[in-house]
């Protein structure tokens, strides 16, 4: 049974491609209905899918499709005409065919779907000439390789299987085998001479055979298939099938590896990442070393390669956005008969590329905003002549690269976009109040139409109106981090640009720090960053506001968004990163800014999915992994955050208690020196007061044992000259965190300078020691500075 | 002859039962401590178990959720258990442990205070959950029993589900 669905698989495939095409071929045949090469090639496809059904058995669809192929091969022989009236009705039938084939991809069946009513119609069509006969009399004496399918086929139709003996089975099995090899390669040729089609043609004898029992010419001397050949053909026939006859250019390839080949790119880009970072701390380290002009050597070769390797890679995802464009013609044409209006389609750049997943995400969004232009767009034909402007509106939709992105323009040359009636309605419908209203600028006005129940349109019509539309549009262009931009004038018509990123999985983002986090930012949704003092932050209506050029830009913190606590005291400045989706700006302080880096989407998996404001995550070149903002969400989320305050911060200082010293030991003291020695000295100084000491080697040590927080010191003594980390900037370091702000620390060095001492000073050192000191004057330096009480000596 | 073969091939797949059946009745655990109870999952849910290391707080969930961590490429979640069994937080030491959890796809680690031991329990010696305890919800998939003492054994898919 594998192989019978191996052969479906392949019938499905072939059988949507020629579909899909087919809907753009047959409008094009409407308005040039004298084409006899495209009713050559619309027959054709109408004659494959009929072939290759009756060959598994899918009875209704070929019933469908036959009645279809009869009234197409009419058309060709110059029969009937093609009028909009049949067309409709053979795009009817297409329709079903469609559904039909989604059904049997579903269910691997053909059941369920009723195509009486159209058959009627078509056959109403074929038979209104008066002309039935005619095409089983031309037809046999034609093609003689065709004909046997027919009769395979109406014989499959109507006779009883079960009378059969095993021999006449396999006599039968045999036969259908011949023929179909038989079949295909006739169809190899006709293939190789593609564009000569009447070869392989006619099979519409078998128009209603089914009435008029066994068929014409070479009556097969066993009874035919029915059920059991079902099963037992395509096994046989498999072989046979996929001997490929033509060299393929293209081959298919499961999305599912692609996947995982992205996947394992993105792992070696986050490589590329972490090697460009250890090659920048080595270079810093060996400055001036032989062996570093090879190694940059190579790790650039190295990030060279991995990023044409990534595009190469996103390459092979990408898809002409030809596959959606395709459906439009056929939607504006059913379009224009439903709403008498005349309306011509454009359509550019069908071949401008983009990554598979996306292709799939902007076919709902376009045929929505396209539908939108249709029907509140573009004028009724009286109209727009009343108002100078050709009878037939055009849509344009245009799709072009500009940068790393792929614009999508949908542009129509209707009545436009009107501003007062949008506010209006917003208003009504309760979107906006009177006052977020009156300061709306047009571009922002314009956005309005994008939000949840709003529509614009007088009555609910069966082509939109019902207010769900552009939201739609809105939030699936949101999802593969897409923006949308509409400009429109009154009376002149509307355009409407999606910018949509190449690829989903890899982005550019701006990293920023706070505290002692770090978020990336996809770097398309950042207009720009800007620097600004505290000075600069005004609060209006309990939300942080700054002033940036002529605009007042809202503000909000992102530790306030993202729970952070802050430990850290807030230094003098801060930036903003301004950030803008659509019309909307916000403005996102931060309290430093990172970088610009490459990052690969993550996703948080299924235990933490769906976290508000965080889109995934990456791994950084550290190991480390950071969190990537969702500035869609992040919008919302600032609308019901308070201001907040980096204006007042710095409240909470003596957040932890200071217990009351009950003996001496309560006292806990840091020494911060990297000579063990040293150390040494020092503790045994301080032994007599019976103060708790704990060491630290270096610099860095000694901030990762106040980060932990196992001890509430009260006092450091803290060499200068340290590896890792000197004395100067752990004092700076502590400093920053507000519960170690009034930390008395104090310099033990042999550096006497007076410019050492001043550094000193400078980044926050209480008292200075100079080696070599004596063990009392030590001890009595640290008793005063941490209070000591006497009676405890 | 054949017979002969048939009869010899017979009783090699008998034995081969045999010791498979055996190897059926023994369950594999590994047992670990949090607070003071001692809890044992089977080994083959395990992926690793690694030396504590950095991880990225996630902002806007349950406490316990310490946030996620780089797992050779991959980010997962970071789970305190001592925290989701309600017990206070505890600093990590040179004993902590995070033991990183797998069922079907899913996959988190868990940070547990110490590990204990492999465990090799007959199925006979492992009771069901406590009455109280049963039903759809409990984390508990039953009670192992052993000379000196008993080992409550969790249900991974329960740990690994969300629950917020």
């Amino acid at each position: 049974m594998d192989e019978f669905q191996e052969i479906l698989q392949d019938f499905l495939i072939e059988s949507f491609e020629l579909v899909e095409k087919l809907d753009e071929d047959l409008v094009e045949l409407e308005n040039t209905p004298e084409d006899l090469e495209l009713l050559n090639g619309i027959f054709r496809v109408a004659h494959t899918v009929k072939g290759a059904s009756s060959f598994l058995n899918f009875d209704v669809l070929t019933h469908l499709t036959h009645h279809m192929e009869d009234v197409l091969n009419k058309a060709r022989h110059g029969e009937i005409i093609i009028t909009p009236d049949i067309m409709d009705v053979v795009l009817e039938s297409i329709d079903l065919m469609k559904a039909l084939l989604n059904t049997i991809r579903d269910t691997s069946a053909d059941a369920g779907i009723d195509v009486s009513d159209c058959v009627v119609k078509l056959d109403k069509i074929s038979g209104g000439d008066g002309e039935v006969e005619s095409p089983k009399a031309v037809a046999p004496v034609k093609e003689v390789v065709q004909e046997e399918i027919v009769v395979q086929e109406t014989q499959e139709d109507e006779l009883d299987y079960d009378n059969m003996s095993d021999d006449d089975v396999e006599a039968e099995i045999q036969r259908l085998l011949n023929e179909r090899q038989e079949e295909d390669k006739a169809k190899r040729v006709a293939k190789i001479a593609a564009g000569e089609s009447v070869p392989e043609a006619p099979p519409e004898p078998d128009e209603e055979p089914k009435k008029k029992a066994p068929p014409p010419p070479p009556p097969p001397p066993p009874p035919p298939p029915a059920v059991k050949p079902k099963k037992e053909e395509p096994k046989a026939a498999a072989p046979v099938k996929k001997a490929p006859a033509v060299v393929e250019q293209t081959i298919r390839v499961d999305v599912k590896r692609l996947d995982h080949l992205m996947n394992l790119i993105g792992e070696l880009v986050l490589a590329k990442n972490r090697l460009i970072k250890i090659n920048d701390d080595v270079e810093e380290r060996y400055e001036g070393e032989e062996f570093l002009e090879e190694l940059n050597q190579v790790v650039s070769i190295v990030s060279l390669v991995t990023t044409d390797l990534q595009i190469a890679v996103m390459k092979t995802r990408m898809l002409p956005i030809g596959k959606v464009f395709n459906k439009f013609p056929r939607m504006i044409r059913d379009l224009t008969r439903e709403l008498n209006k005349k309306i011509e389609l454009e359509i550019e750049g069908e071949d401008t590329e983009l990554d598979k997943s996306i292709v799939e995400e902007i076919g709902d969004p376009l045929v929505h905003i396209i539908r939108n232009s249709c029907d509140h767009g573009i004028e009724v034909p009286d109209v727009r002549i009343a108002s100078g402007k050709p009878e037939a509106g055009t849509i344009s939709l245009k799709a072009y690269n500009e940068g790393n992105q792929i614009v999508i323009q949908i542009d129509d040359d209707g009545k436009g976009l009107d501003v007062e009636v949008i506010k209006n309605k917003a208003l009504e419908n309760g979107v906006v109040s009177e006052k977020e209203a009156d300061g709306m600028s047009d571009k922002e006005a314009f956005g309005l139409i994008l939000k949840a129940g709003f529509s614009t349109a007088a009555a609910v019509t069966s082509v939109s109106g019902r207010g769900v539309g552009m939201d739609v549009v809105k939030t699936n262009i949101e999802k593969v981090n897409g923006i949308i931009d509409i400009e429109s004038e009154k009376g002149q018509g509307s355009s409407i640009k999606l910018k949509i990123p190449l690829t989903l999985a890899i982005i550019q983002a701006l990293l920023v720090g706070v505290q002692e986090e770090y978020y990336a930012i996809p770097l398309s949704s950042v207009l720009e960053t800007v620097r600004i003092s505290k000075e600069e932050i005004y609060t209006v209506e309990g939300r942080s506001v700054m002033r940036l050029r002529d605009e007042v830009l809202s503000l909000v913190h992102i530790g306030d968004i993202f729970e952070v606590e802050r430990i850290l005291d807030p230094s003098e400045y801060a930036y903003v990163v301004v950030l803008g989706l659509g019309a909307q700006k916000l403005g996102l302080i931060v309290d430093s800014l990172v970088g610009q880096e490459e990052i690969v989407i993550k996703s948080l998996g299924e235990y933490l999915k769906g976290i508000e404001g965080i889109a995934g995550a990456t791994i950084r070149g550290d190991g480390g992994v950071t969190l990537i903002v969702d500035v869609v969400a992040l919008m919302d989320m600032a609308k019901n955050v308070k201001a907040s305050a980096m204006v007042e911060a710095s409240g909470g200082s003596g957040s932890q208690e200071v217990k009351e010293k009950t003996k001496a030991s309560d006292y806990t003291i840091m020494i911060v020196d990297d000579s063990k020695t040293d150390r040494m000295i020092m503790k045994k100084a301080l032994e007599g007061t019976g103060m708790t000491i704990v060491e630290a080697g270096d610099g860095q040590e000694a901030l990762n044992i106040l980060k932990q927080g196992d001890h509430n010191f009260d006092g450091m003594l803290v060499d200068i000259e340290m590896p890792r980390m000197d004395g100067y900037s752990l004092a700076t370091e502590i400093k920053k965190y507000n519960r170690y702000k009034n930390l008395p620390l104090i310099a033990v060095t042999s550096r006497t300078g007076k410019s050492d001492r001043m550094r000193g000073v400078e980044s926050g050192m209480v008292e200075y020691i100079t080696k070599p000191y004596s063990a009392d004057y030590l001890s009595s330096v640290v008793q005063r500075n941490v209070n000591f009480k006497s009676e405890f000596l | 002859m054949s017979d002969k073969l048939k009869e010899i091939i017979n009783k090699q797949g008998e034995q081969q039962n045999i010791s498979l059946d055996q190897s059926d009745d023994i369950v594999q655990l590994v047992g670990f401590v949090i607070g003071e109870e001692e809890y044992a999952i089977p080994i083959l849910t395990i992926q690793e178990i690694i030396k504590p290391f950095s991880w990225t707080r996630v902002p806007q969930v349950p406490k316990y959720v310490m946030g996620v961590f780089n797992l050779r490429g991959s980010v997962i979640p970071l789970i305190d258990l001592r925290l989701k069994f309600g017990l206070s937080e505890q600093k990590h030491n040179d004993e902590t442990r995070f033991m990183v959890m797998k069922y079907e796809d899913d996959v988190a680690g868990f940070v547990i205070d110490r590990l204990t031991m492999a465990i090799r329990l007959k199925k006979s010696d492992i009771g069901p959950a406590p009455d109280t305890l049963n039903g759809e919800d409990t984390m508990i998939e039953g009670v192992g029993k052993q000379e000196d003492k008993i080992i409550t054994i969790l249900k991974v898919n329960k740990l690994l589900e969300r629950d917020f």
